[in-house]
């Protein structure tokens, strides 16, 4: 087992974070920034809670089908907001979360307003980097394979790619599928760490903050969006001191990033994407 | 029968102030093409302003209106000059992030120099019943309505009968052609934040005193609602937007009354989750970007 004492929870709430935006930068490859990041990590967070907690399924099997219902999720909208140009896709997206909260919020089996509590604790922190390093591998070969690339291809230019071959239909359900499947693991391993997980986390808000992440770290890599998401996962901890100023902290953060460097922290040297 | 009324007229009192805080969010939408987070917050810095002034200048309603104009006018000088003139030309996205940096800024601000809980607003307007028939109005949501209704009508006259609102429409359409003809974008584009951010400025001094206290966060409350109506209007017609509004206070009004407030918010997504899907761009259509 592996300690560090006070900084446990802050290396584990940060790898989850790096899961999620592993799962976001497979999602994004192709243009579609997706504002429901927090909505399919909490759904995959409850399915994960219901599971063990009401129907006592083990941990394992249970991120599984947290995962599966993630896909599945992730395959949905991907469907849906197929033919939607890019502003309305992602305002789709941002619809979409904020109405499965609300919906969370409305359902009396899921603890309702109140939120699910009573979720056993499974997550250990050699599970969390075993699944962190297994989602930037991940993340790392959709970048790197034929997928990535015709992803890449319709950010650029639809009509381009798809005039070579690439399959739009194909190229977001699968990215949605497996990125929405990575989200969901990491909302179920929060849920069982944070052992209590309700509806208002599953709000926009929260879910901008990982799209703050992916456009600081830039698209144009994946190790910039994970870097980011390392350095702004730890930095509110280290303000702890300053509680009333950190939000304020935080928002300045986001308006020097994009004024100074509009495409992130990390870019590729030639030709922006 | 009565109570159905008078949830339709609350629900109008209360349309009439999103229409006003929705106009100016699409008006910047439409002209400068940035989603602006930070419109809702403006609106809670006019709240304050006027606030201030009651408390500290004069309690003469009129006076107190202005003061939340110009306290948000020159809030909206300043995000137009440093966050968004910079900005402009980037990814939409890009933009709304910035904003939202603003916006969280403003927000959390506030709430240190104003405390993070409501605070009371004087009470300049009576809070008297006026009889109408089957149902009655308080002066409070008479003085709103009125207020909201003039601003609306002071904008359409703006966008429509003036020289410079006839220049703004041109930008909206097509900055390069416009420059080309001799309009001066970037005086355009500050101007119409401006005017948006004075709206907001009456409007939020109008809803403190409504609701008798001004909040930090109370911009999370409005600027949802003023996407929304954006998305399901869309921003061709300014009257649809206005509508939009409208409808929204008295659905969510009806859906209070009958149901509960928890249902409110679920119908207004599936409201606009419904109109993404079979009118990408909005009942009323086009949101070019």
């Amino acid at each position: 087992m592996l300690t560090f004492g006070f900084w446990e929870p802050v290396i584990i709430l940060a790898a989850i974070n790096v899961i999620l935006i592993c799962g976001l930068y497979i999602i994004a490859l192709s243009g579609a920034y997706s504002m429901a990041t927090a909505a399919f990590a909490g759904v995959g967070g409850y399915i994960s809670a219901v599971l063990t907690a009401n129907l006592d399924w083990p941990f394992v099997p249970a991120l599984a089908a947290a995962g599966l219902g993630g896909a599945v999720l992730g395959c949905i909208v991907a469907i849906v907001t197929l033919r939607m140009k890019d502003f309305v896709l992602k305002i789709t997206t941002l619809a979409v979360g904020e109405a499965l909260s609300i919906a969370a919020f409305n359902i009396k089996y899921i603890g309702g307003a109140n939120g699910f509590s009573g979720i056993p604790l499974y997550t250990t922190m050699t599970a969390v980097l075993l699944v962190a390093a297994a989602s930037i591998f991940i993340a790392w070969r959709v970048d790197k394979s034929g997928l990535g690339l015709g992803a890449r291809a319709i950010r650029d230019d639809l009509v381009a790619a798809a005039s070579t071959g690439v399959s739009l239909r194909a190229v977001r359900v699968v990215t949605f599928g497996i990125g929405s499947a990575l989200i969901s693991i990491g909302g179920a391993l929060s849920a069982h760490y944070v052992l209590i997980i309700s509806p208002s986390q599953l709000g926009f808000l929260y879910s901008l903050n990982y799209i703050v992440f992916l456009l600081a770290g830039g698209v144009q890599t994946l190790w910039g969006p994970v870097l980011t998401t390392i350095l702004l996962s730890g930095i509110p901890e280290l303000l702890r001191f300053a509680n009333e100023y950190r939000l304020i902290a935080y928002g300045l953060i986001i308006v020097a990033v994009v004024m100074w460097r509009p495409n992130g922290l990390i870019t590729r040297s030639r030709k922006p994407v | 029968m009565d109570t159905f009324l008078q949830q339709v007229m609350n629900g109008v009192v209360i349309g009439s102030t999103y229409a006003v805080v929705a106009v100016g969010f699409s008006l910047v939408f439409t002209v400068l093409r940035v989603v602006n987070f930070a419109h809702p917050d403006i609106f809670m810095l006019g709240m304050f302003a006027g606030l201030w002034s009651a408390l500290h200048v004069s309690d003469n309603l009129i006076f107190v209106l202005v003061a939340g104009a110009v306290g948000a006018g020159l809030s909206g000088v300043v995000l137009e000059r440093v966050v968004i003139r910079p900005l402009q030309g980037r990814d939409m996205l890009i933009t709304l992030l910035a904003t939202l940096g603003v916006s969280i800024i403003l927000q959390n601000g506030m709430a240190i120099v104003a405390g993070p809980d409501p605070v009371p607003y004087p009470a300049i307007i009576p809070q008297t019943f006026i009889p109408l028939g089957p149902v009655s109005l308080t002066v409070r949501q008479l003085v709103n309505f009125v207020a909201c209704a003039v601003l609306l009508m002071a904008a359409s006259y703006y966008v429509r009968g003036t020289k410079y609102g006839r220049a703004t429409r041109a930008v909206a359409e097509l900055p390069e052609v416009a420059a080309a003809f001799g309009v001066d974008v970037s005086l355009i584009s500050l101007v119409t934040v401006v005017l948006a951010s004075m709206m907001a400025g009456v409007a939020g001094v109008s809803v403190g005193l409504l609701y008798g206290s001004a909040w930090a966060f109370v911009g999370l409350l409005y600027g949802l609602k003023a996407l929304i109506i954006l998305l399901v209007a869309g921003n061709r017609y300014f009257e649809g937007v206005v509508l939009v509004a409208i409808v929204l206070g008295v659905i969510e009004a009806l859906i209070t009354g009958y149901v509960s407030s928890g249902m409110r918010d679920v119908v207004t997504f599936l409201l606009l989750i419904g109109v993404l899907c079979f009118r990408p761009n909005g009942i009323f259509g086009s949101y070019k970007t």
